[in-house]
């Protein structure tokens, strides 16, 4: 039973203007749904908690990680870089379904979970049926 | 367009053609950004760097830094191995017990074992490698073998 949409917001026009140097990276994503909210987790390593900045506007809701490029280790050399440094950003378009008042997240070991409560209105609602 | 949710996990069956192609897109912008700035990273065997999560490798001259991105794993099932010059990591990534039982919008996380083995450049002292996890970011730290430190010989005039 899904009465809540998410839909990745398309990048275009609205692409956020870097205001330092690095590449900005799109972290993966799960996005749950149960009874009462979405469930948003990201994986964000490397970011600190309070680097990361989470918005919900017009129902679109948008995470921005400042993530600090990779720093040279004193005089180690690199002899491998596999994976990218760089900022999270990634925006979604929640519908209207979403509590906003009610939005809370928290961070721990790399993953981002953002609670998503759906407003009373959409709730799936059970309607006992009476005898007369 | 809306999605429609899916209980049983699959592959990234659930992305928009267009979400999936930018993806790829980003992915390619990736592999050249890499190869400019760290051309070092793809002369290495395309199955070393395929297998298992991505790290960075670092040599000072008192030791190997290695770290990887692990985000949302539990420390406890995480297994690191010093054999000779190799590195293995070994472990799980369990899934959430508040995911379990919902309808998917998207699942791009990637859950299950992992298994890598990592060629070290030099002799590393086994006794003194310290491992640390923070952010998501688990960082392993080897202490070079006293024999692999360089040593700076001087040379004299008569």
């Amino acid at each position: 039973m899904t009465t809540a949409t998410a839909v990745e917001k398309r990048e275009g026009k609205v692409r956020p203007e870097p205001t330092r140097g690095g590449r900005i990276y799109s972290p993966n994503v799960d996005i749950l749904e149960n009874r009462e909210e979405l469930l948003l987790l990201a994986d964000v390593p490397g970011a600190r908690p309070e680097d990361i900045n989470i918005q919900y506007e017009n129902g679109e809701l948008t995470i921005h990680a400042r993530v600090d490029s990779r720093t040279e280790v004193g005089e180690a050399q690199f002899l491998a870089c596999e994976y990218g440094v760089g900022d999270f950003h990634r925006s979604f378009q929640l519908g209207e379904s979403i509590d906003n008042s009610k939005i809370h997240a928290k961070v721990k070991d790399g993953v981002l979970t953002v609670h998503l409560p759906k407003t009373e209105a959409v709730k799936p609602r059970k309607i006992a049926v009476k005898t007369a | 367009m809306n999605l429609i949710p899916w209980r049983t996990k699959q592959s990234d069956g659930g992305q928009t053609l267009e979400t999936g192609l930018s993806r790829l897109r980003g992915e390619m912008d990736d592999l050249f950004e890499r190869f400019l700035r760290y051309p070092v990273d793809l002369a290495m065997p395309a199955a070393f760097r395929a297998l298992g999560p991505r790290l960075d490798l670092a040599e000072s001259d008192n030791e190997v830094i290695v770290k990887v991105e692990l985000p949302g794993i539990d420390p406890k099932d995480v297994e690191i191995n010093v054999v000779g010059n190799v590195l293995t990591l070994r472990g799980e990534k369990k899934q959430d017990r508040q995911e379990r039982g919902r309808d998917f919008h998207f699942v791009e996380r990637q859950y299950g074992s992992f298994h890598r083995s990592v060629p070290l450049p030099t002799t590393v002292d086994s006794d003194k490698v310290s491992a640390e996890y923070k952010g998501g970011v688990l960082t392993i730290t080897l202490p070079k073998h006293p024999g692999a430190k360089p040593k700076r010989i001087p040379v004299r005039t008569q």
